[in-house]
């Protein structure tokens, strides 16, 4: 009993580190971002909003903002669609070669390191003679969220029966009016939940947009450069800000995944009552 | 209409069949799941087609729903091929085994989707599920999801389902087998009564033969992908006409090799190894593998109506409640017979090694072949 | 075949998804593997196939040496995430639900959260004038702050523990999550002791998670050249920097290509690997 209780207090006492060590550097550069730093200490009298006003002055910073908005939203667009028809072109031919092959393929970008999957996009753009750009990052981005997106779709498809299709089509429904009301309505969670994740990690995402990006820098890429270059105190701020919008995202994402998890008809009875 | 006395089905003698399938077959790959068969559905009938798993079945079902393409052969419904009409297309509806009821739609929308497809006004729509719903007693529940629902209701569900565009036939593929057993008899006789008043055309799958018999009209017994026999119900108890047929429906005692010995005008003496008895009817028209199947409650004391007889010994006597099973032995072929009796209160089973004198009736008791056909 | 796999016709499906695919994924692969059999020369990229980067990588000593130590540090930060990871997961997973969902909440915040950012705040924890110095300071540790927490091989290596724990701890929570309770209620009904069901259940129905975690960690970190860049100092120079040098300043694409090739492989190795022990026979 004893050697137990003394288990469980190295566990707790590991997950405190773990959850310290994760949290500690976020929350000293939240801290740093209203007070200033003296010989290693914060300096408590030093309240002040004044980075964050210099923030919002920073026009390169905006533009930045802007075009990871852009790349976010076009790639996960992007890659939703190629996504859903990859995802049923699998589960409506289980035992396809072709479809098993292809879904290796996507998944490669994502499970090789970033900096392949970059450098191959950059090498393939120059010898195609595309110029870099944001349109650049946006196949770069769409590329890597593309295995998420797949495989949250093919899982909800290949937990659904087979037999709705076929009985959509019984019941005289054309193709058409079988994704549409039965196949789509099914995905709808899925693909807000995979949409969002996918959205997140683009919007995070810099090894690969380092390799692609042109003179329209997306935010991390901004930042690499600010951080590079020395220590500029508003961009604590700025951290501040971006934490803020990824525990959003976090909430919005685990609030999403909470209402699709589950078998779907047990969800939607849960929701609907 | 069928008529439950003769089990025949009135509609047969009207002449063209509501659906007519000729050399249908279907293959995955290289198996033939399906050898090519004819088969005629009558309108106003309730067809099972019966047989063990993996005798083909699912895909005579699913190949006449059009789910999967024939490898061979022609399919007419009400005259007309429909051979190259695609699924939404063909004028008939599934109920499936596992319901396939779309579990993000309500009862009420699931039941009015063949509706919706086509266009159907709302108030129109509205109506009609309302009529279906109140035919499957379901009305209470329109609001519903599938996954609130017991088992008998996504059933009922399914059938609503399926009736709602006024098919003339339903195809449904062992609907009852996901249920219990108290619910599955309830639901057979819903089924069954459902079928009588509406006089929609029911093709129906099964395995369980008690389940065939008491609802059809006919039943088509399938065999590794060819039809074994078509008939009534009792046809095909009293009259199997092969011994996987007779086995099927509960047959168990086979004697054999059998040789016609004479043919008379309303019965045939056959010459077994366990003695020379007399059948009612004329012989089978092929005599490959010719045997002579007893159903075990056909066995009984020699009496007036048990004029075949032989002599044999009781091997073992179980009590099984309402009845009484005994294990028997012909001395010296060593053969086995089982035989099912009335248990009695009042008499004292036979000893153990005990002989009796044990008799049937020539009208229960069939000769059949190695195959059908 | 079933109606629903006719509802997608083949042909057209496998042209209209091979084809984006190929365009987009398979070419440029197949073109930065090409890449690496070329060369530079005064400048510009000479088409001609040549082994001489390869010959390069396999002479240069500086390469080799780059090449081992990134491997090495990427093995310590998966063993040492594997551990702590496990270690939160288990506990993690013995928490009431409530508490549960909430500290996989928690973990999967700084998931989301910019890389560059959490890369960026790690300085502010190992620096000089650090959160870690002034703390340890602070508690009478240490006198002198300590300089030689950044900008070296153990600052990327402990960057990159950190800002790759949640990779761990998420799939091992996942895969002892998944594990019926009936199955810890059949153990202990079968007379196992706590540490026995740890050992003989948990522990095997489990690890299939550590492993894709590891997989994971090994991947993205050896690979990494942005922890190296930001907190790594001249000495923590790695295999990623070194490539991502090669499309920079150096301007060597072939060879850079080269190296990656090197990369590439061991990925592989790693993901195969991992796909065949982190998927253990009862699983498939
Ligand atoms: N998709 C398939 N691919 C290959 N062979 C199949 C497929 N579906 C069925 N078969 C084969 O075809 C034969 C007939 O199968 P079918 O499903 O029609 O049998 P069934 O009579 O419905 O059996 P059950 O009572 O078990 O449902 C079987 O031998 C089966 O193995
Ligand atoms: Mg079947």
């Amino acid at each position: 009993m004893r050697r137990l209780r003394l288990l469980d207090f190295s566990l707790a006492s590991v997950t405190a580190f773990v959850y310290l060590s994760l949290y500690l550097p976020i929350l000293l550069v939240f801290v740093l971002s209203f007070f200033s730093m003296r010989r290693g200490r914060v300096n408590w009298e030093t309240f002040s909003l004044g980075w964050y006003a210099k923030l919002f002055k920073n026009e390169a910073l905006g533009d930045a903002l802007l075009n990871s908005l852009l790349v976010g939203i076009a790639a996960v667009l992007v890659a939703m669609v190629f996504a859903t028809l990859a995802a049923i072109n699998a589960n409506s031919r289980p035992s396809s070669r072709s479809a098993q092959f292809l879904e290796y393929v996507i998944f490669l970008p994502f499970l090789l390191p970033p900096i392949i999957t970059g450098l191959s996009l950059l090498i393939y753009f120059r010898e195609a003679g595309i110029p870099r750009g944001l349109p650049t990052i946006i196949v770069g981005h769409a590329v890597f969220v593309l295995a998420i997106i797949y495989r949250i779709l093919l899982t909800r498809l290949n937990a659904l029966s087979r037999s709705l299709v076929d009985a959509a089509h019984d019941l005289g429904a054309s193709n058409l009016q079988t994704f549409r009301y039965i196949i789509l309505p099914n995905l709808r969670m899925p693909l807000l939940t995979s949409g969002i994740l996918a959205f997140a990690l683009s919007f995070d995402e810099t090894m690969i947009t380092l390799f692609l990006t042109g003179t329209d820098a997306t935010l991390p890429v901004r930042l690499y450069a600010m951080i590079r270059v020395g220590f500029t105190p508003e961009i604590n701020a700025l951290i501040a800000l971006i934490l803020g919008f990824s525990i959003i995202l976090t909430v919005a994402l685990a609030y999403a995944w909470g209402r699709n998890s589950g078998s779907g008809g047990n969800l939607i009875a849960k929701t609907s009552k | 209409m069928a008529n439950p006395e003769t089990g025949s089905p009135a509609a047969a003698d009207v002449g063209l069949p509501l659906l007519r399938i000729r050399g249908l077959g279907a293959r995955f790959g290289t198996v033939e799941a399906i050898k090519p068969l004819d088969l005629d559905v009558n309108d106003g009938e309730f067809l099972t087609i019966l047989g063990p798993s993996g005798s083909g079945k699912t895909t005579l079902l699913r190949t006449i729903a059009g789910f999967q393409p024939p490898s061979a052969g022609r399919i007419e419904f009400d005259g007309k091929d429909i051979a190259d009409l695609p699924i939404n297309r063909r004028p008939f509806n599934t109920v499936f085994q596992d319901y396939a009821l779309f579990p993000h739609m309500t009862v009420r929308e699931n039941v009015g989707f063949g509706l919706r497809v086509r266009g159907t006004a709302k108030a129109q729509l509205n109506d009609r599920v309302d009529a279906a719903l109140g035919i499957v007693g379901l009305e209470e529940f329109d609001a519903r999801y599938p996954s609130q629902l017991s088992g008998g209701q996504q059933q009922r569900t399914a059938l609503a389902r399926a009736m709602i565009c006024e098919p003339r036939l339903i195809l449904l593929d062992e609907p009852l087998a996901a249920l219990d057993a108290a619910l599955r008899r309830q639901m057979q006789n819903f089924l069954k009564t459902l079928q009588r008043q509406s006089g929609i055309t029911f093709l129906f799958v099964t395995h369980d033969q008690s389940e065939a018999i008491t609802m059809s009209d006919r039943i088509c017994v399938m065999r590794s992908g060819s039809i074994e026999q078509i008939g009534t119900p009792r046809e095909l108890y009293y009259r199997p006409k092969s011994r996987f047929v007779a086995a099927f429906f509960g047959a168990s005692n086979i004697v054999e090799p059998c040789r016609i010995h004479e043919t008379r005008d309303d019965a045939t003496i056959v010459e077994t190894p366990v003695g020379q008895f007399r059948i009612s009817g004329p012989p089978p028209d092929s005599s490959s593998g010719l045997a002579l199947a007893i159903r075990p409650e056909a066995l009984g004391p020699e009496d007036e109506t048990r004029v075949n007889t032989l002599e044999l010994e009781v091997v073992a006597v179980s009590f099984v409640g309402s009845e009484t099973i005994t294990e028997l032995r012909h001395r010296r072929t060593s053969q086995v017979f089982t035989m099912k009796t009335r248990s009695d209160p009042a008499a004292r089973p036979p000893d153990i090694g005990s002989i009796l004198n044990i008799g049937f009736d020539p009208a229960e008791c069939a000769l059949v072949t190695e195959a059908a056909n | 075949m079933t109606a629903y796999a006719r509802m997608v016709r083949p042909g057209l499906a496998d042209c209209l998804l091979w084809g984006a695919a190929a365009l987009f994924i398979l070419i440029p692969l197949a073109s930065f593997l090409i890449f690496g059999f070329f060369s530079v020369v005064s400048n510009s990229i000479d088409y001609r196939p040549t082994l001489a980067n390869f010959d390069e990588l396999l002479s240069n000593s500086s390469y080799r040496t780059t090449f081992f130590r990134t491997m090495r540090m990427a093995f310590l930060v998966s063993a040492t995430n594997l551990v702590l990871g496990y270690a939160t997961a288990y506990f993690i997973w013995q928490r009431p639900p409530a508490w549960r969902n909430l500290m996989v909440i928690a973990l999967a915040i700084p998931l989301l959260m910019s890389y560059i950012i959490k890369i960026y705040a790690m300085r502010g924890v190992l620096g000089t004038n650090g959160l870690l110095n002034s703390a340890t300071m602070a508690l009478g540790i240490i006198d002198e702050p300590v300089s030689a927490l950044l900008f070296n091989l153990t600052a990327v290596r402990i960057t990159l523990s950190v800002v790759l724990l949640p990779f761990m701890v998420l799939p091992i929570y996942v895969a002892l999550e998944r594990i019926p309770a009936s199955v810890l209620h059949a153990a202990s009904d079968l007379g196992a002791s706590e540490i026995q069901i740890f050992a003989r259940v948990v522990l095997p129905l489990s690890l299939p998670g550590g492993i894709v975690g590891a997989m994971f960690t090994f991947v993205l970190a050896s690979g990494d050249f942005l922890a190296p860049e930001l907190v790594g100092g001249i000495e923590g120079f790695t295999y990623g920097r070194l490539i991502f040098s090669q499309f920079g300043l150096a301007f060597n694409w072939p060879l850079g290509a080269a190296l990656s090739i090197v990369l590439m492989i061991v990925a592989l190795g790693v993901i195969y690997a991992a796909r065949r022990f982190g998927n253990p026979r009862w699983q498939r």
